[in-house]
């Protein structure tokens, strides 16, 4: 008997149904991916499930009984527990205090810190978590983040738990240590509903698959006996078209782009230092564990952090202690790897957003006046070119998909012809379709002579798209070597911090 | 057309609960109430010289509220109006005094851009530390507050004293800073105009220009900006010094346009009752107009409430809070909605 049965779920946002007849069905002791592209209704459904949102019609039975959840404490109290893909941790509590945040334990309200603290250390060690619950959460890794966030589930004793898109920050190492906890977990007697757009994670790692597409369930399967290109095509509704990259001719120019001796500072005091050189129409990429000083390093490279030392060089010009705004007229454009936080005004429309890039490099502005019409042309230009998806040039960017958003982001900072590009985990929670879009995105401008500085904890992506693969270890560079048949397990290595023979050249 | 049904409804039923609190309070006070609402109504439009009387209240609140809406746009809480404001009426009453001699078409836009200079320079200083520092400007411009109605007091009784009186006032300022009156017999005066000329060079500024933009988006989101090589301190500094100088000529235009003289407490709370004015009208400057022409209605109007029935203008504060009070509700209610997808 299953123990979750969702029915004929409805559910829609202004007019516009996000969830039409879904149907979920998860049964005890599985791992159950939900998968589909992004606006597929994934999280919708789940939210509905957690009781974030209320479902318009259709009905939900847990262990035979129907339920309605007024809210997530409702959830909570059934043993249903929900990650969330942004975490929702408080940076400065520890994690014994965000584990057990709003409960009440026997003594209350005198706290036993000590016991939750033993209790807390005892769970995760037989998860094999490692994760000390004095730890304070700003300190933690965003691995870490979301093992505490998978903790305070176990501390809830839930049954049944919904994760969204867990393994989107995660390395592949990290990822396979989340589902083997799974099975763990699984044996206990818990399900786990996986969301997630990732098809090999669905095939190796899940027992069954319910596809959503749309707002609706296409079909639930055993993920025994399919193989990647039926549940490619269950999903997006057509089969894929594998990105090709084509060899380009690499003249002997000097380098666009030039970090000599570079010096960042890495979160909690270390410095990283890095000496790398990127040509023309050359991507280089940047593969590595999150956490090993990339983001600093971008950061750093964009102005966005104090200079520490060594010299940036783009197009023989000395850019080390330029601002943001002098590297961006140097010719260099940044994709952050969150675009919410460093990239949109999210509550500006399209065409405004577009105008996000110093002020000398606007073809909008006329004088000291914004050309409204100017405006709205260039951006009329861009949704055409980019097929951004949106209700109007005004409309505020907190409602278009991820994949859009992004789409807009490419845009911008392709406008002007950029020399270098720095992308940083340019495809970080899209889904295959605007994944496909932004690789193909980047080869264009690689033909077009820019150079890329592709950094991703993504290796597939890496290995998909570089000229050549620079491995990142503790904020400096292990190794750097062509993408020409390469030895997938030395670059694992590498990633870990192990030089093998001859890896440095 | 729903979402628009709803935001006609919930407004009635802002405006209901608002009037109940009215009624309740004056009730409370033993009044009578169709006496105070005729009286409160009469003091409003009872009369044109009532109703220039409405205008002639509204003019420094356009002014100041403007000032706050700039600095709420680009995400300075700008809480020192009121001190701008002060800065703006010692700016002119010094030049003035200084410059007796000088004929009104140098003398008018002498003070108003030194007025202007002066209220900018007072939130330049919280601008200035928030963006170099980031230290809090809310804090800061609440201060300041203080500092300049301070300074004011120690003024009027020193440097600015009229040597003819006892008491503390600056002397009456020469005729060629006086602003012209429009309507006489009413006190509306040129102040006006310049506060609707500043409406329409604050619209121009947040939603047109470049640099208004770039306030915007700061307010909005000033991590994208700083990546997007747009300049955060300079956008902060420059509403600070734009929205404290619109302050500082609502202290011009009430020296120039009615007191003709510095004293203390030439304004009633203006730069405070502007932040209300600023919400009230969503900080976009047509709003503003409505907003401070309401506000400055219902100050009026309770005003001649106490004379005739009794009932005290504190009144008219307590429903000015409640109001914001209501309205708050409302629109967190909508964001919710907004967020729930309802």
């Amino acid at each position: 008997m299953p123990v979750l049965e969702m029915k004929d779920i409805c559910k829609s946002f202004f007019g516009t149904y996000a969830n039409r007849d879904v149907c979920l069905e998860v049964r005890e002791g599985e791992i159950h991916a939900l998968l589909g592209e992004n606006g597929a209704g994934k999280t919708t459904l789940m939210n509905i499930l957690y009781g974030m949102y209320q479902k318009d019609a259709g009905s939900i039975t847990i262990d035979g009984h129907e339920i309605v959840f007024k809210s997530p404490k409702d959830a909570i109290a059934r043993h249903i527990g929900m990650v969330h893909q942004h975490f929702t941790l408080v940076p400065t509590l520890t994690v014994q205090q965000n584990i057990t945040l709003g409960l009440r334990d026997s003594g209350y309200p005198f706290s036993r810190e000590r016991a939750r603290c033993e209790h807390i250390d005892r769970l995760s060690d037989s998860y094999g978590l490692k994760t000390h619950s004095r730890t304070l959460v700003k300190k933690l890794s965003v691995g870490e983040m979301q093992r505490v966030e998978i903790l305070k589930l176990l501390y809830r004793k839930a049954k049944i738990l919904i994760l969204d898109e867990p393994t989107a920050v995660l390395t592949p190492q990290e990822s396979d240590h989340l589902f083997a906890m799974f099975k763990q977990l699984k044996a206990e007697g818990c399900s786990i509903i996986v969301i997630t757009h990732h098809i090999q994670e669905v095939l190796d790692h899940c027992d069954r698959v319910t596809v959503l597409r749309d707002g609706c369930s296409i079909s639930t399967v055993e993920t025994k006996g399919i193989d990647a290109k039926q549940l490619s095509t269950m999903m997006i509704g057509r089969e894929l078209v594998p990105v090709a990259r084509e060899r380009q001719n690499h003249h002997m120019d000097a380098p666009v782009l030039e970090l000599v001796d570079f010096g960042f500072k890495r979160n909690g005091g270390k410095v990283g230092s890095v000496n790398l050189s990127l040509k023309q129409s050359e991507i280089l990429g940047i593969a590595g564990v999150d956490g090993n000083g990339q983001k600093e390093l971008l950061e750093t490279l964009m102005g966005l952090r104090h200079h520490e030392k060594g010299k940036v060089v783009c197009c023989q010009q000395d850019i080390s202690n330029a601002s943001t705004a002098e590297r961006r007229l140097a010719g260099i454009g940044y994709i952050s790897d969150d675009r919410h936080r460093d990239s949109l005004v999210l509550d500006m429309g399209i065409a405004e957003n577009l105008l996000l890039r110093p002020a000398q490099s606007t073809t909008t502005t006329q004088g000291r006046m914004v050309n409204k019409q100017c405006m709205l042309e260039q951006a009329t230009r861009v949704v055409k070119e980019f097929s951004i998806k949106s209700h109007g040039l005004q409309e505020p960017m907190r409602f278009l998909s991820g994949g859009n958003q992004q789409k807009l982001v490419l845009a911008r900072e392709f406008i002007g012809s950029p020399k270098v590009i720095i992308a940083f985990q340019p495809t970080r929670g899209l889904d295959i379709g605007a994944t496909e879009f932004v690789h193909n995105q980047l080869l264009a401008m690689r033909s077009a002579g820019c150079a890329t500085l592709l950094v991703s904890t993504n290796l597939e992506e890496i290995l998909l798209l570089s000229d050549r693969i620079a491995v990142i270890h503790e904020g400096s560079i292990m190794a750097t070597i062509e993408n020409k048949a390469v030895d997938i397990t030395r670059i694992g290595l590498l990633m870990a911090g192990v030089k093998t023979e001859g890896a440095a050249r | 057309m729903k979402r628009r049904d709803d935001e006609w409804v919930s407004l009635l039923v802002v405006t209901g609960a608002t009037l109940l609190v009215a009624f309740g309070l004056i009730a409370l006070v033993g009044s009578n109430l169709m006496v105070a609402a005729s009286s409160f109504l009469r003091g409003i439009f009872g009369s044109s010289y009532a109703m220039s009387e409405v205008l002639v209240r509204a003019t420094p609140l356009m002014l100041a509220a403007l000032g706050v809406s700039i600095g709420f746009k680009t995400g300075f809480t700008n809480l020192g109006a009121e001190g701008q404001l002060y800065m703006g009426a010692i700016a002119i009453t010094a030049t003035a005094l200084v410059f007796p001699g000088l004929p009104p078409i140098v003398m008018i836009p002498l003070v108003i851009l030194v007025g202007f200079a002066a209220g900018g320079a007072w939130a330049l200083i919280p601008g200035f530390l928030k963006a170099r520092f980031s230290i809090s400007e809310v804090i800061m411009t609440i201060m300041l507050n203080y500092v300049a109605i301070n300074l004011v007091g120690i003024l009027v009784r020193t440097s600015l004293k009229d040597p003819a009186y006892p008491y503390p006032m600056s002397p009456i300022l020469p005729e060629s800073a006086n602003f012209m009156q429009m309507l006489p017999p009413t006190r509306i005066h040129a102040g006006l105009v310049m506060a609707l000329l500043m409406v329409i060079a604050v619209h121009l500024l947040v939603f047109r220009s470049r640099l208004g933009f770039e306030m915007r988006a700061v307010g909005l989101n000033g991590r994208a900006c700083l990546c997007s090589g747009i300049q955060v301190n300079r956008a902060t500094i420059l509403s600070a010094i734009a929205g404290g100088g619109l302050a500082g000529l609502a202290g011009v235009s009430e020296i120039a346009g009615l007191h003709h003289r510095l004293i203390e407490g030439i304004s009633p709370g203006f730069g405070y009752v502007a932040i209300i004015v600023a919400l009230l009208g969503k900080n976009h400057p047509v709003g503003i107009v409505f907003a401070s022409i309401g506000i400055a209605a219902l100050q009026i109007g309770s005003m001649a409430m106490q004379r005739t029935a009794g009932v005290p203008t504190s009144i008219a504060s307590i429903v000015m809070g409640a109001l914001i009070l209501f309205l708050v509700i409302r629109d967190s209610r909508q964001s919710i909605a907004i967020l729930e997808g309802v």
